[in-house]
């Protein structure tokens, strides 16, 4: 008898609710090296990645009652890192940088590292690539065109499915494939620039020699190609 | 079974652990047989891993996580006073 008049001193729902919130603040500091990493990519900057991971998590706190039980939470939280990266840093940091990446063939890297028939890579730790560190490789990401970057990002960094990365950037789960498509290969390119800008790359087969190729040759293919990914 | 131009096209989706079991095993075969492909796939594969490991060393600051739980703190006070109505306040 104590113990249900006990139980009535409060009413269930909310007892329930300060359960929940104690809970998301659990649930979502296990992501939190997730989201800030993902963060750091939209926005390329310690500061506004700290100040964007914290808006979105009180944002995701706020909405936390709207958030349905038994459907994906990690998507969800990343859904509101990336509305709130649109509704306020994109805004503030103002034009995205274009890219200067072209599309690239499949598996650039595979045929760049691979020599004559016989002489076939099987392993990065083979090769050049194995030299470049944490630094480079976010560079590379880095380089690619913002969608690309963000799904590229969750996919081959964070390990988000497909259908986790199309309710997190809100597009369609085909959208999220072409990107993927697309985002790999101009990753590809970008190690290989990033290895090359290193000096690994001496003495391989490619030509170091040719001026780089400028922004305004390449930028009218992305922002063509970029307009067929919507 | 499927040819090498399928199974190049499968590659990603098949690493994404994304394909259907009948598509898998598609792939699964093709790999088993052609040495040119499973090299591709080995490749890619080791690409991958080298990305994801590299770029998890990096975490959030641990002043973030102490952060972000005092924002929730206070987050968690102003929702509180809002949900209360006045006459509720001081009761406790």
């Amino acid at each position: 008898m104590n113990a249900e008049a006990a139980g009535k001193a409060t009413k269930p729902d909310e007892t329930e609710a300060a359960a929940n919130r104690a809970r998301f603040e659990d649930e979502a500091l296990k992501h939190l090296d997730a989201l800030y990493r993902t963060a750091l990519r939209m926005t390329r900057n310690p500061s506004d990645a700290e100040d964007l991971v914290q808006d979105a998590l009180v944002r995701a706190y706020r909405f936390y009652d709207r958030f349905e039980p038994g459907t994906n939470f990690r998507a969800w939280l990343f859904k509101i890192l990336t509305n709130t990266y649109i509704n306020s840093y994109r805004r503030k940091q103002g034009r995205p940088q274009e890219s200067s990446l072209e599309d690239t063939e499949e598996f650039f890297l595979y045929n760049q590292l691979s020599g004559d028939e016989g002489d076939r890579v099987t392993d990065v730790e083979d090769t050049v690539l194995d030299r470049l560190g944490a630094d480079a490789i976010q560079r590379a990401i880095d380089h690619l065109p913002p969608q690309f970057r963000t799904t590229v990002q969750l996919s081959d960094v964070e390990g988000l499915s497909y259908a986790e990365i199309a309710e997190a950037t809100g597009v369609a789960k085909g959208t999220v494939m072409s990107r993927l498509f697309r985002g790999r290969r101009q990753l590809q390119r970008a190690l290989w620039e990033q290895a090359q800008a290193a000096g690994f790359t001496a003495g391989s087969k490619v030509h170091l020699d040719g001026p780089p190729k400028s922004d305004s040759d390449t930028n009218g293919v992305v922002a063509r190609a970029r307009g067929g990914t919507r | 079974m499927i040819n090498c131009r399928d199974c190049a096209s499968a590659l990603n989706p098949y690493l994404d652990r994304e394909l259907s079991d009948e598509d898998v095993v598609q792939v699964r075969s093709h790999l088993e047989a052609c040495g040119g492909c499973l090299h591709v796939y080995q490749f890619e594969e080791s690409l991958r891993r080298l990305v994801k490991v590299r770029c998890r060393q990096q975490g959030a600051p641990e002043w973030l996580r102490e952060r972000i739980t005092v924002s929730l703190a206070m987050e968690r006070i102003r929702q509180e006073q809002r949900r209360r109505p006045p006459e509720m306040r001081g009761a406790d």
